[in-house]
């Protein structure tokens, strides 16, 4: 079935033509003088270096390996989000925790090696879903660009450091030593 | 002036002369560029963007972007200067001359201020003194010849998207020359004479005796006809960016570029002077009989740069026409139009009024 196309019938004063741009140069004229006296932080352009727009909930960006309060890594090296990355970009080296063993009540592994090639990193955010322990996050840092391919293998301690400065949080480049125990195992 | 006239070893007149053509010159060209970027930065408020900001001086002083132009040349003139190999080479350098100057030409005989007398001469603020002979037939001739410019260089450059802009814009002009002048003629009628300053002085100082006023058929005649000799839209067609390529100026890069769009810009601020000068007093300035020059002077580039900027505005609000419909908008609207004009004008004086 066609649909029957109604043609719009102009009256004499849009059909001299002078009168429609009159009303057009009028519309333009308006949004001239609202973009001229709203203030730049208010207009539609983020003008990037010196702006930076505030990504949504639930944005995947850049990863952060999780930490305790006394900096102790998260992860437990159960090799899941790896498995889980579609993109092959995760790879793990897990390692004996310490001397102390399970019955007092800690995790056993953790990564030696944690890293994350950014250049094959599609941020699909399987590696979150996947994590049984909630130590890798996506959160909302997008710049992730580097002069050269080395700077975008994020190893371990790139990793739990890349939100420490907008966390507040200080630099750690080293495991510290477990005192506590951080969390028990359901036995 | 007698001072410095003095000082240079020549007359006052030749001083004066010389002054007055570095400030018009000088100015429309400075305007011209500065107006690159009104455009610019215009276009970008109308569609809710923010446009060229930038540009800074050495790095740190960015007033809105002011400097944009400047850096526009500066890049524009390290710029390879290519030629095509099957170019004319001869009218290739020759083009954007031939586009620019007549562009700057047409404004010499428009009176920027009320002339006065000083230390016993007179000096009139127009390059070229009333009573020349030519009066504004002078810039509609000039006009004529902005044709060229295009035309040349899409000629030369042996490029056959160009040579269909140079044609099409060649077309439209000659079109619309003829519903423009005769609606200039309706002036010179009631003016009675061609004069500009005698057309300035026959509007007088009262806004509702100005020509817009008492001929607004000729004002959106002729205000169109500008559109189409300036060769801007809605009625670019030396230029298409969808249809042909870039139209007249493909081949051209660099400076030679460069002198091509200041030539489109010079033209807009002689249309706009005309304008100001056939239908809207001129240098008068309402309500005032007998105004000082630095204010005759500023009103009358307030009225120049208000057309210059509804020449932007007008750009940014409206589509481009189609070829046909621009050739049927020359002719079939715009020449009666301006013939209806002139004859119920002509009308009108022969009842006396």
């Amino acid at each position: 079935m066609g649909v029957v196309v109604k043609k719009v019938e102009l009256s004499w004063l849009d059909r001299t033509y002078v009168w429609p741009v009159m009303k057009g140069m009028g519309i333009t004229l308006r949004h001239f003088f609202r973009q001229l006296f709203t203030p730049t932080a208010k207009r539609y352009t983020i003008q990037y270096p010196d702006m930076k727009k505030e990504m949504p909930e639930g944005y995947r960006g850049l990863h952060e390996l999780k930490r305790f309060e006394d900096g102790a890594i998260k992860c437990v090296a159960c090799f899941m989000c790896q498995e889980a990355c579609p993109a092959r970009c995760i790879s793990i080296e897990a390692e004996e925790f310490s001397e102390l063993n399970i019955t007092q009540g800690f995790e056993e592994k953790r990564p030696a090696k944690f890293s994350i090639d950014m250049l094959r990193c599609i941020y699909c955010g399987m590696c979150e879903e996947a994590c049984p322990k909630d130590a890798i996050w996506l959160r909302k840092d997008y710049e992730v660009a580097a002069y050269d391919r080395l700077a975008m293998q994020y190893g371990k301690w790139d990793l739990m450091n890349t939100y420490a400065k907008a966390d507040g949080k200080e630099n750690i480049s080293g495991d510290p030593t477990p005192s506590v125990p951080r969390r028990t195992i359901a036995m | 002036m007698d001072k410095l006239a003095s000082l240079l070893h020549t007359s006052p007149a030749t001083a004066w002369m010389v002054a007055k053509l570095v400030i018009v010159f000088g100015g429309v060209f400075s305007l011209a560029a500065l107006w690159t970027w009104v455009e610019r930065r215009g276009a970008a408020m109308i569609q809710d963007r923010i446009g060229p900001n930038r540009a800074a001086l050495f790095g740190k002083i960015k007033i809105i972007g002011l400097a944009q132009p400047l850096a526009d040349g500066i890049k524009f003139f390290f710029k390879e200067d290519l030629v095509p190999h099957d170019a004319n080479k001869a009218l290739f350098w020759l083009a954007p001359f031939l586009a620019l100057v007549p562009a700057l030409m047409g404004f010499a005989v428009i009176p920027f201020g009320r002339s006065f007398v000083s230390g016993g001469h007179e000096y009139h603020l127009a390059l070229l003194d009333p009573g020349n002979g030519m009066g504004l037939l002078y810039p509609l001739a000039i006009g004529g010849m902005a044709v060229y410019g295009v035309l040349v260089a899409a000629w030369s450059s042996n490029n056959k998207w160009s040579i269909l802009g140079g044609m099409r814009s060649s077309a439209t002009m000659v079109s619309y020359e003829i519903g423009m002048s005769l609606a200039v003629v309706t002036i010179f009628m009631t003016a009675g004479g061609y004069d500009p300053s005698e057309v300035i002085k026959a509007q007088g100082h009262l806004p509702w005796a100005w020509n817009v006023v008492r001929q607004p058929l000729g004002f959106i005649v002729f205000f169109t006809c500008m559109f189409a000799e300036t060769n801007r839209l809605p009625f670019d067609f030396a230029e298409g960016e969808s249809e042909i390529v870039a139209g007249f100026n493909v081949e051209y890069g660099s400076m030679k570029f460069s002198l091509l769009a200041l030539s489109e810009y010079c033209h807009l601020m002689t249309a706009s002077a005309l304008i100001a000068t056939l239908y809207f007093g001129g240098w008068q300035v309402p309500f005032v009989q007998n105004p000082s020059v630095l204010l005759s002077v500023a009103s009358f580039l307030v009225k120049m740069l208000f057309f210059a900027w509804v020449f932007v505005w007008i750009r940014w609000t409206l589509p481009r026409f189609r070829y046909d419909q621009l050739m049927h908008l020359g002719w079939k609207a715009m020449l009666p139009m301006s013939m209806v004009n002139l004859v119920f004008h002509a009308w009108r004086m022969s009842q006396g009024h």
